[in-house]
């Protein structure tokens, strides 16, 4: 492929125009220069590329999911894909200049009063890079607000979360710990945690508070919210997490969508893009980034965070996917999840499994396995489902959402039993 | 406009409701859900209407320095697409991910061959991210050997990102000013590289879109001194198939696959931040790590020196098989990209020397920096406004720093003689009417679905959500 307008007759006349007789007069100072051409392959047409694409794409095997652990398959409306590829939308950059801006900048506030609304905060910014590192940024956040260096973690936090933070904390020299004191910067927990388990975290709040440490919450499963209280009303001062469920494909794991909303004390810590409202020179509404002192690209070394490209085009898909399912839809979706798992699980208990969730559940419930869970989820391939996410010897993380169909369930058990 | 919020209809019930018994405890269900309930025509036209108060490379030049907005092919989208890639699970097994794997190692192999580098991760999600994963493995390898190294050494020409990362990872900055010819100043670099210096962080070609001359010195004075050479690869565009970093010294760089490698930058992102190093480093890089054996394929974790993991998964699929689309199109012809972006660069900065400020007199690689400051105050702020009633997207502004009044030109690959010749005219009649009649300039832009927005009022009396206003008022 080319694409490269230019005829040779126009770059002739370029370089007449710029006074030098070749391309390579232009790069000569580019040392070390390479001697020979790069060893890559013969350039594909666009027909040979999409063979070439598709044949890579099919050795990937697409089964029914009963696994989420971090990446949840809900059904993304038709009309959602049609407005994202637009490429007014998907082929600009940062609003940097909001007069021709006014379509991602009006999305961006959407966006940020969607997840207000869905986690109960005062302030969100415009996404962050995925649910891991949102949750790092929290960190960051929290320990250049109170100055201490010191995380604590609850039990049930994404072990890939973990992990993340981890690098983060090492790159910040900030430290994991067990307890909870007064060096502590703050307490994160995960809710619906990795298990499925839906906890009421009021009083860890409250121990967090007395500590004088900020609390933070981190939502991977955000569907939940359409039926679970807002992790504000239970005292969270920071809410981080993942938007994949809105309206992104599982996509092999990205690009997802990382958020952060804060309480208003917060909101010159908080990290990444800000958009607000205000009035231009006729006093018509309009948007702008706002609060742009906190960024990189301003303050430098003393910046709130070193975020620059987020995940814009994934925020304006799960503000697309928010006012396409509306309030109703996204009930039904978490109601079906929410069923969908019970079902599975009930039929499971019938089964031999045991369930070994402490809390009630949402839409993920660990099982001991009657038998090596290896066993059972190669039973469950064969007839062309992921049965979950083996955790032990004898231990399934199972998901459902609205895509597991009831058919789907019956199928799942059915094999299990016959293996 | 109206917000979506503001919308009260029935909506088109994308899912059969089904009657489900919630079983959750009093304290921990949620009754109240303001979200609003909107027809789907009428979130078509919503959203359709707002895209049309937008600019993007499918509408016009878009020559914003530093952020290569050359055309997105359409194909890479499609691909993108493609069930196999978008409808595959992470937590797959290796038996159904073969072709993902194969994929992620194959354009590892083609961005090491690019850049001169031993080994990639794929996982960053973002340029700025790639360089926290840099200056993390730079800390694991002088703890690894018990080096007490604690500054980084970055030219005041560098992004933001760059200080801004440093800091992040508590390493204490040393500011290098920038020689009369535009390179790293070599005096001031010779006498701040003490023993306590972890990395440069360097960008090359530099942010005033020209090559670092002393490169090669630079990189073997940071290595006799035992440092780390890090390279903001934003501007790799300029580079590919030309000189290789990897040959240059560079013991990291990062590439933005959203800039060099052409995948859409989304309003905002998401991009590909990937990250290469030397193979001494490679133990380094996040796990899993893609290897393999044979013809078999497989996700590695077994990397006990890795400093971890960055990112939720594996990094920003979608968007590495946009860019392994983009490379295998141009393929052994990838030359051909960064030699039109050098031309027309160059070509631009001649139409324009002229009648602009060209505080470097050199030829540039992919982009240039020149200054209004001979129009005026504030004059790039005016100029790059009165660009939007001409129909452009103008240049970044006042940036890099080290430039009054600076305008940063990308013109990228993709752009036609045509296409630069009228925004050279454009330039060029704005610098007259800021002459002949600069109010018009100044109350600029004139045709934009908006005017000027008052940024102050913005942070003032802040309303960053729906009904915040309402509250306020209260």
């Amino acid at each position: 492929m080319n694409y490269i307008p230019t005829t040779q007759k126009d770059r002739d006349k370029m370089l007449k125009q710029i006074g030098v007789n070749s391309i390579n007069d232009l790069v000569k100072e580019f040392r070390p220069l390479l001697k020979a051409s790069l060893n890559l392959p013969k350039p594909l047409s666009e027909f040979e590329i999409r063979q070439h694409m598709q044949a890579l794409a099919s050795k990937n095997k697409i089964l029914k999911y009963f696994v989420g652990a971090g990446s949840y398959n809900h059904y993304i409306p038709s009309a959602l894909n049609h407005l994202l590829m637009r490429g007014e939308f998907s082929t600009g950059y940062t609003p940097y200049q909001p007069e021709i801006s006014q379509g991602t900048l009006q999305a961006m506030y959407e966006f940020q009063s969607f997840m207000c609304i869905l986690t109960g905060m005062d302030v969100a910014n415009a996404s962050l890079y995925d649910g891991a590192s949102a949750l790092a940024e929290a960190a960051l956040l929290s320990a250049s607000y109170n100055g201490r260096n010191r995380i604590f973690v609850k039990e049930g936090l994404h072990p890939q979360y973990l992990q993340v933070l981890r690098t983060y904390c090492d790159a910040a020299n900030l430290e994991i710990t067990n307890e909870i004191d007064d060096k502590t910067s703050c307490v994160i927990a995960q809710n619906p945690d990795f298990y499925g388990n839906v906890e009421d975290l009021t009083q860890l709040s409250d121990i967090a508070h007395k500590a004088g440490a900020l609390f933070v919450v981190c939502v991977v499963e955000p569907t939940s919210l359409a039926i679970i209280r807002a992790p504000a009303d239970y005292g969270a001062d920071i809410v981080v997490g993942e938007g994949q469920s809105f309206g992104i494909p599982i996509n092999f794991g990205g690009p997802y969508l990382g958020f952060m909303a804060v309480k208003d004390f917060l909101l010159k810590k908080i990290p990444g893009r800000i958009c607000g409202m205000t009035t231009d020179s006729n006093g018509n509404k309009g948007f702008v980034l706002t609060f742009q002192a906190r960024e990189q690209h301003i303050r430098r070394e003393r910046a709130t965070s070193n975020i620059t490209t987020n995940q814009g085009l994934m925020a304006l898909a799960s503000t697309i996917y928010l006012a396409l399912m509306g309030r109703n839809g996204l009930r039904t979706v978490a109601r079906l999840s929410y069923g969908r798992a019970h079902l599975l699980q009930e039929k499971l208990e019938g089964l031999g499994f045991k369930t070994m969730n402490s809390k009630p559940f949402y839409n993920e419930f660990l099982v001991k396995t009657p038998k090596p869970a290896e066993n059972i989820l190669s039973a469950l391939f064969e007839n062309g489902m992921h049965g979950g996410l083996k955790i032990a010897q004898d231990r399934l993380l199972i998901c459902c959402t609205e895509m597991n169909t009831i058919a789907d369930i019956e199928r799942f058990a059915s094999v299990v039993s016959e293996s | 406009m109206k917000t979506i919020f503001e919308y009260d209809e029935e909506t088109a019930g994308h899912l059969s409701d089904e009657d489900v018994l919630i079983r959750l405890p009093d304290g921990l269900t949620r009754n109240d859900l303001p979200l609003p309930n909107v027809s789907e025509i009428n979130v078509i036209r919503h959203y359709t209407n707002l895209s049309k108060k937008n600019f993007g490379v499918d509408l016009g030049f878009y020559p914003l320095g530093s952020c290569t907005m050359k055309y997105n092919p359409k194909i890479n989208e499609d691909m993108a697409k493609l069930d196999g890639f978008s409808r595959l699970h992470p937590h797959s097994n290796e038996e159904c991910t073969q072709g993902a794997l194969e994929l992620m190692w194959e354009l590892e192999q083609h961005l090491k061959e690019i850049t001169g580098m031993d080994a990639f991760s794929l996982q960053p999600a973002a340029g700025a991210q790639s360089e926290l994963l840099g200056a993390t493995i730079a800390k694991a390898h002088f703890s690894q050997r018990n080096e007490k190294r604690t500054k980084a050494i970055i030219p005041d020409s560098a992004h933001g990102t760059n200080p801004a990362t440093a800091a992040i990872c508590k390493l204490d900055i040393v500011v290098i000013p920038t020689d009369p010819r535009g390179n790293m100043d070599m005096n001031e670099f010779k006498k701040a590289l003490t023993a306590d210096i972890a990395i440069v962080m360097l960008t090359n070609p530099n942010t005033l879109g020209l090559y670092e001359e002393n490169i090669l010195e630079v990189c073997d004075l940071a290595h006799k001194n035992g440092t780390l050479m890090y390279c903001d690869g934003a501007n790799m565009n300029a580079l590919l198939g030309i000189t290789r970093p990897g040959e240059q010294g560079f013991d990291m760089i990062h590439l933005n696959l959203h800039k060099s490698f052409s995948t859409p930058h989304g309003g905002g992102g998401p991009g590909a931040g990937v990250l290469g190093v030397k193979s001494f480093l490679a133990d380094y890089l996040p796990i899993p790590r893609v290897t393999k054996q044979n013809t078999k394929y497989m996700l590695d974790n077994d990397k006990p020196k890795s400093v971890g993991k960055i990112h939720s998964f594996y990094g920003n699929f979608g968007m590495l098989v946009r860019a392994y689309s983009y490379i295998m199109s141009w393929g052994s012809n990838i030359r051909k990209v960064s030699e039109y972006a050098v031309l027309n660069a160059n070509y631009l900065l001649s139409l324009l020397k002229d009648t602009y400020d060209l505080p470097y007199d050199r030829s540039c690689a992919h982009e240039f920096v020149i200054s209004s400051k001979n129009l005026g105050e504030k004059s790039a702020l005016n100029i790059a406004k009165r660009l939007l009633d001409y129909g452009f997207h103008p240049p970044t502004i006042y940036f890099p720093l080290i430039v009054s009044e600076a305008l940063m030109i990308e013109p990228t690959e993709t752009e036609s003689k045509e296409t630069l010749d009228e925004f050279a005219a454009a330039l060029k009649k704005i610098a007259s009417e800021l002459k002949e009649n600069p109010q018009v300039v100044m109350s600029a832009p004139h045709n934009t679905p908006i005017g000027r927005l008052d940024e102050v009022a913005a942070a003032r009396k802040p309303n960053l959500r729906w009904g915040q206003s309402l509250q306020n008022n209260k």
